[in-house]
Formats: structure tokens, C-alpha cells, sequence
């Protein structure tokens, strides 16, 4: 506990630096502008920055990327509070009532309490994040092929069932991701897999350019479906929050919290998820049932809460498993690698050190939001009332130069562009890239500990279903596979029904 | 999800879609060399894991078109909220293809990003401003994006321009 204590105090000390603070800030304030900016999401600014600091010291780029990271899931709730339209999809369930609440003349008091509850979530979260590494690391030492195997397939599965709206769409997805993966030299005979003969497919899709394609391009040609409106943002009072808010609602915040980190660690989720999550369970356990929707403090503070503290949860299996928490914190895991650093199970034994280095990073983007939400509110607004034509051109410049300063290649930005494309179209059937994601961040461990797993017993399945760990999970699995199957079932009947029962 | 296109017919036609793609995974896995003769056993074979993938992508794509096939037999509407492509997507699709594809590693990136974001600009101003004023501030954005880029990602950030 005290050797922890130290090793977060000695990783602030020495991020105490001009220059480092001085990065801290600045990437604080890009994730915020992006973060608010519709249709520019976290994870696509993750995915540009990946490609903007491939040159820093890995210590540097990883505070840039994590600061972005909270800056942008906080910078959400600026469009959410003021033009009813979430900055990223953690934000939507902050539409509800900090919309409410700005309609009524209180955006500036919903600011606040966006603010308040992003910085007392991501405190909360990098709490637990403190804590709960080290001992889950411990307990990955135990984790052998079997269980790793059945972790990424978790992933892909989880982030299948809950990041979109139709489970069977997001499975596919997902599936999908596991086989862009497998494109390229296999590990064992290295044999070029899916290349036809392509020279530069035989070394497999790049994880950035197919994320800044698939996140960043296909975002940009949803976003020009429809003509941006006038933007109209109505005066708004002070941003200070009240320090009754906090109080009033302390049990709110705690509980929101510790959902939001929980559901951060489930891997694949989602900070969507966890403010809708923080958000339902704040109205069902309110006082004030009635006001949620129609500009509720508690609800705000709520999802605010809940979606911040998601962004430490997301970094514990990634530290912890290299299995990532959400899709952003799959892009910074792949950032993390290309790096050089190796996450996982080894970390705690490696280099403990760092686990307290991504606190102290997550604690400097923390002050950044703090800052920019109490002192720069009116000056952000602004960045709202950029024109939509404006933007997309240059977003999409910056998707093209950073997908080809990853290795200098052309072909990269030809991956983007056919990601961006195919991504577009997926979405567009409903398809969500969540899933697709985590399943080209897990397909190389997926495949890598089931051929080992085999290889140990010889062919044998038994292990992967009689080994403790590696049963619950399986059966975690097949419980949310079969319930999910089941529930579709049984929506499918009650429209086969009431279609049934309209017909003349 | 306000977008997104779910109908009967998408599932169908998807689903036969991801049935194929599937089915050519699977095929092209069984042909992969299987190097018996330096003792690979079947999970260790190049195929096998793309293999059972392509299995995997199979039967859910028989699923979504069962469910396409059992909605659309029901006759439940079509929920589509409009069409996936219009001129403004086709549009952007246009130039980010000449930009990205045509002129990135051809033309010196100055000028291609000068031009793109210029012309990008200029075609999706809104209609009611002046014709010299949308000219000026398109011919603005395209120069000091192009200058601001290249600078940042050449000095601040140290990396290689195409």
C-alpha cells in the first residue's frame, strides 16, 4: 500500500517538469476540442495522436495519449449540454438532462457539473486503477494459454453483445476483426496469409491506419451526411460548481464511480456503457425519480460521473492482461507496443513503475479538464461554432499524413481509406466498430495462446473447460452468447405477434 | 444508432454477403500449406485458425439471413431512416479518393493538401454566403492548413511527409 503511495509519488515528482505539464495541457485541451466537436470521438483522436507522437519518448507520448484520452470523453459533454447533440457516444446519456438543464437557463450550472463529476470519476477511477493493478496482476501470473484465449475471446464477444444495437451484427464484427488480424505472416511457418501476392499485405494490416480509417474517415463521411445547421448557443450562467452539489449527491458520485470503473474493466465496453449503466442506476436508487430526463443534477452528475471513472477502469485489464477495456484504450494499448512498452501480465514484475506512471499521467489530465472546465468555458464554446466544412477536410488530412508516418508507407493510407470506406458502410447497417476493433487488437493473442494451448494438451479441449479460471469464463461466455440468443428469440416472437395481431 | 439501416432485406442481403465472404476464408485456409512433413498437426497449421473463423463468419451470416428471411416473410416494414449514400457522402468519397489516392505521393503535399482542402471547402460552403468571400475563405483554409501542417508534423512532430 505505502510502496504504492511511493512509487505514485515518485512518478508525479518526476512528471513535474515545464515540459511535461506543458504536454499534459495542451493534450488535455485537444481531447477536450475534440471530445466536443460532433462526430470527432475519442477514439479517433487517440488514433491521430498515436500517429502524431510516434517520434516522442514513449514516457511523453503516453501522457499525451492519456490526457487526450480524458479530455476527450469529458469534452463530450460540452455539445451534449449545449446543442443537445453528445461530442462522443460516453456523452449521450449527458444529453438527457444537461440539454434540460441548459434550457432552462442553468448550461453554465450543468458545465459545472459535468466538470465536477468528470474530475471526481476519474479520481475515483485512478483509485481503483492504483489498487486493484497490482493485485490483478498478481492474479494473471496464474492465467496460462487456455485462460488468455478465452479472455480475447470475452472481449470480443462482450463488446459485440453490449457496443451496439443488434448483438449478432456486433459478434460478426467482431469475428471479422479476429480475421484481419490473422491477414499477413503467421507466427509459427511464416507463411503469408491472405496477402495474394501483395508484397506489403504479407506483413499484415497495420492496427493504426485501419483504426484512423475505420474511427476517423468513416466518422467524417457520417458526419457529411446532413448539412450542418447554425449552430445557436444560448448565454449561459456561472461554471463554478456548488459545493453543495457534491455533497447532496455524494453517494451518486460513489456509486457512479465504482460502476464506471467496473465496467471499464470489463474488456471491451465502454464508456458509453458505463454512463448509461452509472445513469439508470442513479435514477433507480434517486429520490427524485421524476426529474431524471427533464434536467436532473443527479442524473448529470451521474453519467458525467460514471463515464469519466471508465477511462482508469479501461486501463486495468490493458495493464494488467493487454486485454483492452474499451476501444480507445485498445488504440492506446497499441500505442503502448509500438512504444515498446509491454502490458500484460508481466507488468507488476517488469516494470511496476509504470502502472503508477499511467496514474500519475491519468492525475495531470485531470488538473487539464479541471482548468479548461472552470476557467476556458467560453472560449471553448466557440470551438463549437466551427463550420462542419472547415473541419472535415482538415481532420481528414490529419487521418492521411498520420496513417503514413507509421512506417513512411503509401500503402497505409490506402488501409485507411478502404477502413474508412468498408467502416462506413458497416456502420451504416448497423454494424458497431467496437467489436472490430477489439478483435483486431486480440486476434494475434487469440490465435497465439490456442495453437499453444493445444500444443499443451496435445489437442485435447478438456483443459479450456476443467481449468477454474478458464471454466468461468468459458462459461461467462456461453451464459452471455445463450441469453442473448434467447432474448432475440423472444423479441422476434412478440413481432411475429403483434404483426399477427394487426393484420386484418 | 439513428443511421443505421436495419430491414429485412439488409439482412438478408448481408447475411449471404458474410455466408461468402466466410465460405472463401475457409476456402482459401484449406488451401494454405499445411507443412506435414516438418510434423505440423492440424491446430498448428496456418489454416486452422482462419479456418474456423471462416466457419464461425458462415454461421452467423446463416443466421442474419434466417432472421432477414423470417422478416421479411412476416412482412414487417423496412426501417430504414433513408438512403446509406447521398451526393454530399458521394461527394467527400470523390475527394478524399483524388486527395488520399491520386495526389498524396504525386503532387508535393503543400500543394495537394493546399488544393484539397481549398476545393473541399469551397464545394460544401453554404450556399447563401458570396461568391468572393466562400473563394477567399476557401483559398485561406487551404493555405494555412496546408502551411500549419506540414510545419507542425515536419518540426513539432519530426515526422516524414509524404
Amino acid at each position: 500500500m505505502f510502496e504504492g503511495l511511493f512509487m505514485f509519488g515518485h512518478s508525479v515528482l518526476r512528471f513535474g517538469t515545464p515540459e511535461i505539464i506543458f504536454y499534459a495541457l495542451t493534450s488535455s485541451l485537444v481531447g477536450v476540442i475534440m471530445g466536443a466537436l460532433p462526430g470527432l470521438t475519442a477514439t479517433m483522436a487517440l488514433a491521430l495522436m498515436t500517429t502524431l507522437t510516434l517520434k516522442l519518448p514513449h514516457e511523453e507520448a503516453l501522457l499525451i495519449l492519456i490526457c487526450t484520452y480524458v479530455g476527450s470523453i469529458y469534452g463530450g459533454s460540452r455539445s451534449a449540454i449545449l446543442l443537445n447533440i453528445p461530442g462522443t457516444p460516453a456523452s449521450a446519456a449527458s444529453c438527457l438532462d444537461g440539454y434540460a438543464l441548459a434550457r432552462q437557463g442553468m448550461a453554465g450550472r450543468a458545465m459545472g457539473i459535468a466538470t465536477t463529476g468528470s474530475v471526481l470519476g476519474t479520481l475515483i477511477g485512478m483509485f481503483f486503477l492504483a489498487f486493484f493493478t497490482p493485485i490483478l496482476g498478481g492474479m494473471a501470473l496464474k492465467f496460462g494459454a487456455y485462460e488468455f484465449f478465452w479472455l480475447a475471446l470475452f472481449g470480443v464477444i462482450i463488446a459485440g453483445t453490449l457496443t451496439g444495437d443488434d448483438p449478432l451484427k456486433g459478434w460478426i464484427a467482431g469475428i471479422a476483426g479476429l480475421f484481419i488480424a490473422g491477414i499477413g505472416q503467421e507466427p509459427q511457418y511464416g507463411y503469408e496469409r491472405f496477402s495474394w501476392d501483395v508484397r506489403d499485405l504479407a506483413g499484415g494490416i497495420q492496427l493504426v491506419p485501419a483504426l484512423v480509417g475505420a474511427f476517423g474517415f468513416a466518422e467524417l463521411l457520417t458526419a457529411m451526411r446532413t448539412r450542418q445547421l447554425p449552430v445557436k448557443i444560448s448565454a449561459f450562467d456561472t461554471v463554478i460548481p456548488k459545493l453543495r452539489d457534491v455533497t447532496q449527491y455524494w453517494r451518486t458520485i460513489l456509486r457512479s464511480g465504482v460502476i464506471g470503473t467496473g465496467v471499464g474493466i470489463v474488456p471491451g465496453v465502454g464508456e458509453d456503457v458505463a454512463a448509461w449503466s452509472s445513469y439508470a442506476a442513479a435514477k433507480r436508487a434517486s429520490k427524485e425519480k421524476e426529474k431524471f430526463g427533464k434536467g436532473s443534477v443527479e442524473g448529470l452528475m451521474a453519467a458525467e460521473t460514471g463515464d469519466n471513472a471508465c477511462v482508469p477502469g479501461a486501463m486495468i485489464p490493458v495493464l494488467t492482461l493487454a486485454i483492452p477495456g474499451s476501444a480507445p484504450a485498445a488504440v492506446l494499448m497499441a500505442a503502448m507496443i509500438i512504444h515498446g512498452v509491454k502490458p500484460g501480465p508481466m507488468i507488476m514484475i517488469e516494470n511496476p513503475q509504470f502502472v503508477y506512471d499511467v496514474v500519475a499521467m491519468m492525475l495531470f489530465a485531470t488538473i487539464g479538464i479541471l482548468i479548461y472546465g472552470l476557467v476556458l468555458t467560453k472560449a471553448l464554446v466557440q470551438v463549437l461554432r466551427v463550420p462542419q466544412h472547415f473541419i472535415v477536410p482538415i481532420i481528414f488530412v490529419l487521418c492521411s499524413v498520420g496513417s503514413f508516418a507509421i512506417a513512411g508507407r503509401l500503402f497505409d493510407v490506402y488501409v485507411m481509406l478502404a477502413f474508412g470506406i468498408i467502416g462506413f458502410f458497416l456502420r451504416s447497417f448497423g454494424y458497431p466498430m467496437a467489436p472490430l476493433v477489439l478483435g483486431i487488437v486480440l486476434g494475434d493473442l487469440l490465435e497465439k495462446n490456442l495453437r499453444r494451448a493445444l500444443l499443451l494438451s496435445d489437442g485435447d479441449l478438456t483443459p479450456f473447460f476443467t481449468r477454474p479460471i478458464s471454466a468461468v469464463v468459458a462459461a461467462l461466455i456461453f451464459v452471455t452468447v445463450g441469453f442473448k440468443i434467447w432474448s432475440l428469440y423472444k423479441q422476434a416472437r412478440a413481432r411475429a405477434a403483434a404483426a399477427a395481431g394487426a393484420a386484418p | 444508432m439513428s443511421e443505421s439501416v436495419q430491414s429485412a432485406r439488409s439482412d438478408l442481403l448481408g447475411g449471404a454477403g458474410w455466408v461468402g465472404f466466410g465460405l472463401l476464408i475457409t476456402a482459401e485456409s484449406l488451401r494454405m500449406d499445411r507443412y506435414e512433413s516438418m510434423g505440423a498437426v492440424i491446430y498448428t497449421m496456418p489454416g486452422f485458425v482462419p479456418g474456423m473463423i471462416g466457419c464461425v463468419i458462415v454461421f452467423l451470416g446463416a443466421l442474419l439471413m434466417f432472421r432477414g428471411w423470417r422478416r421479411s416473410r412476416q412482412g414487417q416494414p423496412d426501417t430504414a431512416d433513408g438512403p446509406v449514400l447521398n451526393q454530399r457522402i458521394v461527394l467527400t468519397l470523390v475527394f478524399a479518393l483524388i486527395y488520399a489516392a491520386g495526389m498524396i505521393g504525386r503532387v508535393p503535399f503543400w500543394l495537394a493538401t493546399a488544393l484539397f482542402v481549398a476545393a473541399f471547402t469551397w464545394t460544401f460552403a453554404p450556399d447563401g454566403a458570396p461568391r468572393p468571400r466562400r473563394l477567399a475563405s476557401a483559398a485561406m483554409a487551404g493555405f494555412v492548413t496546408s502551411i500549419v501542417v506540414t510545419l507542425v508534423f515536419q518540426q513539432v512532430f519530426l515526422v516524414r511527409l509524404p
